[in-house]
């Protein structure tokens, strides 16, 4: 026995939601063309069907891209240092993507490894993720090949999985999944499906293993030529995590705050002397790619990665991870002169 | 056409590179017919055929061409579509390219993307007007600016409070990733001002504060400089609707100083040149 939900009943369960203030996030179209996740008005706002990827991921509403962290004041010689309390609302984020649930597990190891987030942590706990199984996925899509799937359950609190009569069948994997859809389902003998799964793969073993001695392969620089070095791929991307720290104020006094970076920008990596050890973009995509599929599985056991393709979506010159692995795999091939 | 347009661009540049007049060609590739297509650097004449030239050609390849990394490859031949001839007009004037070191490659553009782009609908450059050779040939279509800034007129026609309440919204999503900076041509400068940090001069913090810095900086940067090839707005991940600035800052120098940016190498940059009956009236 299967539990279903209308479409209508979910509408009305956001609305009760946001009636109770919570906030309830979800894709939505920011512009007529444009599906992204983002905090909802209303439930008529929130969109489960017609797109294969939200343009961003849902890690904003966890790990924001701008956070205070610290007020601080000054007096004459004396500095007044003042804590900011991480939010308490509850959040509720729907039709979540599986690979962009999969990704706050995967976060959750940085974010208490030498140092517990708190802000990080407040958010986590006081969020419901409630995901859309993919009926669908395009040529930028590649989660199977990191372990995931068009209803992979990581991450997921509950999740949805279209019946094909513009209802869902619900599955409830945690307590706070439980508790949001309690006593709102019907029981039923239908169940939902998803995807089999996007076509494109890739062979994480190999790339672990071609990334363990990597360092001077002459490859990055050919296949890194048209990257520009913005952070697209970075700051839509469920599972990149770095921010640099900032004090923002005037000689009054000021916030100390938290921003995304990206170790794609020139200026991610330059020391204080001026000296820069990833000076060319090459090495700054070696990195991305060496963090990802090397070093955050070696700490955390873990590949960086959900397979989301947003990075490629999004990208200017349609590189991205999938393509960037591809291109490393063709120029370790002999017979290929294929760069760039 | 294109399709022969993209033939004779293959044998154009196995040419220039078989006869080593150019180390490096500059060009778009696509993986799959339906796929994106992208830039691509072709380095041995027996790759040319990797190059394709059809309306999925979007980038602005001339952003290349300031780039340590692709300078480091030698000599280079460029395709560029009308609209990005018009960055290499402006990249001259303000010394950033010798222009006798690349050779560059016209491509008769009909219009880019499916729909057309934005800014194919009222273009008068649909041929490279600087190459060195241009493959095809399509009609210019006549100078239509009031086409051209349809768009601004019927924004400009709301009320002040409504125009900040839209952009406020346009800069909310602004995530600051700079995909608008590294696109562009015009954005050259080795340290870009949000990136100055002793002291900051700009918020790098992505709230609306710090957005509405960035952006109207990096127009003021633009003014009477970009010359509208829209791909800020193309890849912005957020949807920003950076073109209706740009267009903003076209008229303002086709109003009042009768400069459209990188159609004239000898005109006098408007931000550049003074002159006494230069007008005032229009600045806030």
């Amino acid at each position: 026995m299967s539990q279903t939900l209308s479409h209508e009943d979910l509408l009305k369960l956001v609305d009760g939601c946001l009636g109770q203030g919570k906030v309830v996030a979800g894709p939505t179209l920011v512009k007529p063309d444009l599906c992204a996740y983002a905090a909802l008005r209303a439930s008529d706002q929130l969109v489960l069907k017609d797109f294969i990827h939200p343009a961003n991921s849902i890690k904003g509403f966890f790990f924001p891209r701008h956070e205070p962290i610290c007020v601080y004041r000054l007096n004459g010689n004396d500095v007044e240092l003042e804590d900011v309390d991480p939010p308490k609302t509850e959040q509720i984020i729907i039709g979540v993507r599986p690979c962009d649930a999969a990704a706050l597990p995967i976060l959750d190891h940085v974010f208490n490894w030498d140092y517990a987030d708190k802000f990080y942590n407040e958010r986590r706990e006081n969020t419901t993720v409630v995901t859309l199984a993919c009926t669908d996925y395009d040529d930028n899509c590649f989660c199977t090949s990191v372990g995931l799937g068009p209803a992979a359950e990581k991450g997921s609190d509950a999740m949805l999985l279209p019946l094909g009569d513009g209802g869902y069948e619900v599955r409830c994997f945690t307590d706070k999944g439980k508790a949001l859809f309690e006593g709102k389902t019907t029981p039923s003998d239908k169940t939902g499906s998803a995807s089999e799964g996007p076509a494109r793969k890739i062979d994480v073993k190999w790339i672990e293993e071609a990334l363990e001695d990597d360092y001077e392969n002459p490859a990055w620089k050919t296949i890194s030529l048209r990257c520009l070095g913005c952070g697209a791929c970075a700051y839509n991307c469920p599972t990149c995590h770095c921010f640099d720290i900032v004090d923002e104020g005037d000689a009054a006094g000021g916030l100390r705050v938290k921003n995304w970076d990206s170790c794609q920008f020139g200026q991610f990596t330059v020391h204080a002397s001026g000296h820069n050890p990833r000076a060319n973009q090459g090495q700054r995509q070696r990195q991305r790619i060496q963090h990802k599929f090397r070093i955050y599985p070696e700490k955390f056991n873990e590949i960086l990665c959900t397979g989301c393709g947003a990075c490629t979506r999004n990208c200017p010159v349609a590189l991205g991870v999938l393509n960037t692995l591809e291109a490393l795999r063709a120029a370790a091939a002999p017979d290929t002169s294929e760069v760039g | 056409m294109t399709s022969d347009i993209q033939e004779q661009l293959r044998q154009t540049c196995r040419r220039l590179l078989e006869e080593e007049k150019v180390d490096v060609v500059i060009g778009y590739g696509q993986s799959t017919a339906d796929g994106p297509a992208y830039p691509v650097f072709i380095t041995a004449p027996q790759d040319v055929d990797r190059l394709v030239w059809n309306d999925r050609c979007f980038n602005n390849l001339t952003a290349y061409l300031t780039r340590d990394e692709v300078k480091s490859l030698g000599k280079p031949a460029i395709v560029v579509k009308g609209c990005d001839d018009r960055a290499l007009v402006v990249l001259e004037q303000e010394s950033q390219i010798n222009r006798d070191e690349i050779v560059v490659i016209g491509v008769a553009c009909e219009g880019v993307g499916e729909p057309r782009a934005a800014k194919c609908a009222a273009c008068d450059v649909h041929m490279p007007r600087t190459a060195d050779e241009t493959l095809g040939e399509v009609p210019n279509g006549p100078a239509d600016l009031e086409a051209a800034y349809a768009e601004l007129d019927a924004f400009m026609a709301q009320s002040p409070e409504e125009r900040m309440a839209y952009w406020r919204g346009e800069f909310e999503r602004c995530v600051k990733c700079y995909a608008c900076r590294e696109v562009c041509p015009m954005c050259y400068c080795n340290r870009c001002i949000v990136d100055k940090n002793r002291p900051t001069v700009i918020d790098t913090s992505a709230h609306v504060k710090g957005n509405l810095a960035w952006h109207v900086t990096r127009a003021f940067h633009q003014a009477g400089r970009c010359v509208g090839c829209d791909e800020c707005t193309r890849v912005c991940p957020a949807g920003i609707n950076l073109r209706l600035l740009n267009l903003s800052l076209a008229r303002a120098a086709d109003k009042h100083f009768d400069y459209r940016a990188g159609m004239d190498k000898e005109a006098a940059p408007v931000i550049g040149a003074y002159r006494e009956e230069d007008k005032e009236d229009f600045i806030l």
